[in-house]
């Protein structure tokens, strides 16, 4: 087992992909007797103005059953996970964790990720955090570290092995 | 007795953004909350909940019930693990077969998580628990004349329905904090627009842009200063400031403290001790302000 399993960009991870396609395929059943493309959604969404995402698009294409086309698109990898849609959906619909489905979806599908989710990961599989303690500047130009603060050691996973097991184990279920 | 909770740092606060450690590390205690250092704590996992979201479930579970072995209360600083935590608390609470099924894949490390951790965040700690009575007594220096602009963030604000600290719509507890602490709160048009941070990952010159909106814009209405309780909002809003202005074309120079600094220079503790020399942006416009 290895980041690549996890993240899946070897072999596609069918069982997970079984699942998440259970779980959009309810979530359709559920948009398509609630949402009546109000477009409260897209008129607060943060990510609208800048990058042109359209909550209520992504619903209406999910309604039609366009899942394909959905999680092959960039599109929904330029969601900033503010939640407003969801706060402000009169039908409680939550168009966010559509495109959060969405991007487990992609991912699972063996998508090539994009950014540095990768190297989160395989920062959280060594150590438990994602990333280790780095140097921080000062308004004086100087370099400091958590220890020279007077602060206390860090808390991470003790045993990493143990931890790194329990993750794999995600992994292998492939819940 | 004083009331004790486990501090869960999270990844950001503990590896990069010193300031809101040693600011909350220095006023929390004044205020009659002990803090408990526990071993052990990992990511919460939200970051990961692109990727897979039952990986964020389970990290979540897993440092709750951490806190559970000591039987310890848990307070979150960052928004984000706040809200990673509080959602698996939601899922415990409405989905046993879930909360099943991750206990079982917890007891590989000898946890189990059974739903009864109080979880509160910097905002809630002062405001509700703490109180603004407790605040005032310690004021020592009130911050008179300062107009000073509250950030909440996403993550601590929404969603309403699994249930967060403050208001989704008009949060008004860091305002009386303010309030409490001899400042002016001061509200812009621009007060729940997001920091941009979790564009960070895949779209880095998009989240600056955000940043730097929302900097432009209380700039411009002669706001003196931000507070932010969030070490991702905080990053974007102070250590990246100039970079920010460069994507929307501005100078900006808009001073941002985390709200635990500002409460740490109301009651005259050094500005050393608060970690006030991590900040990049010019924080020295506010106090020249104060002592004016």
């Amino acid at each position: 087992m290895t980041i690549v399993d996890l993240t899946s960009m070897g072999e596609p991870q069918t069982d997970l992909k079984k699942e998440l396609n259970a779980r959009l395929t309810k979530l359709q059943d559920e948009i398509s007797d609630f949402c009546f493309q109000c477009g409260k959604c897209t008129s607060g969404c943060e990510a609208h103005k800048l990058l042109e995402l359209e909550p209520h698009k992504i619903v209406a294409l999910l309604k039609r059953g366009l899942l394909n086309e959905l999680v092959n698109s960039d599109i929904i990898w330029t969601c900033m996970s503010c939640m407003k849609c969801r706060e402000r959906c009169p039908q409680r619909v939550a168009p966010v964790d559509i495109l959060f489905g969405l991007k487990n979806m992609a991912v699972a599908s063996g998508k090539e990720i994009p950014g540095k989710y990768t190297g989160m990961l395989q920062s959280i599989l060594s150590m438990g955090l994602i990333q280790d303690i780095q140097q921080a500047t000062t308004r004086t130009n100087k370099t400091v570290k958590r220890d020279e603060l007077g602060l206390p050691p860090l808390s991470k996973p003790v045993d990493v092995t143990k931890f790194h097991a329990g993750i794999m184990k995600i992994a292998m279920d492939k819940v | 007795m004083k009331k004790k909770y486990a501090i869960f740092p999270g990844c950001l606060m503990p590896t990069e953004q010193y300031a809101y450690e040693l600011s909350i590390r220095e006023i929390i205690p004044l205020l009659g909350i002990e803090i408990v250092d526990l071993e052990g704590f990992s990511c919460c996992g939200e970051p990961m909940k692109s990727v897979n979201q039952f990986l964020t479930l389970y990290l979540s579970a897993r440092n709750l019930a951490i806190a559970e072995k000591d039987n310890l209360d848990v307070f979150v600083p960052c928004a984000m693990c706040h809200l990673a935590l509080s959602e698996c608390q939601h899922v415990f609470e409405n989905n046993p077969e879930m909360k099943k099924r991750i206990n079982g894949l917890l007891a590989a490390e000898n946890l189990t998580y059974t739903n009864k951790r109080q979880i509160v965040h910097t905002v809630d700690l002062l405001h509700d628990h703490i109180g603004l009575e407790t605040i005032q007594q310690h004021v020592k220096k009130p911050l008179k004349g300062l107009k000073i602009t509250a950030h909440y963030g996403c993550h601590l604000i929404r969603p309403s329905e699994i249930g967060r600290p403050v208001d989704s719509e008009n949060p008004q507890k860091i305002e009386a904090i303010l309030t409490a602490i001899g400042a002016e709160p001061t509200t812009c048009p621009q007060k729940l627009d997001c920091c941009g941070a979790p564009l960070l990952t895949n779209l880095p010159e998009s989240a600056l842009t955000k940043t730097g909106q929302k900097l432009q814009a209380i700039q411009e209405q002669g706001i003196h200063g931000m507070v932010d309780v969030c070490p991702w909002c905080h990053k974007m809003f102070d250590n990246r400031q100039t970079k920010a202005g460069e994507t929307v074309a501005a100078k900006l120079a808009v001073p941002v403290l985390y709200l635990p600094q500002l409460i740490g220079l109301a009651f005259g503790l050094s500005p050393d001790a608060l970690g006030l020399d991590l900040n990049l942006s010019p924080v020295e416009k506010l106090q020249q302000k104060e002592e004016a």
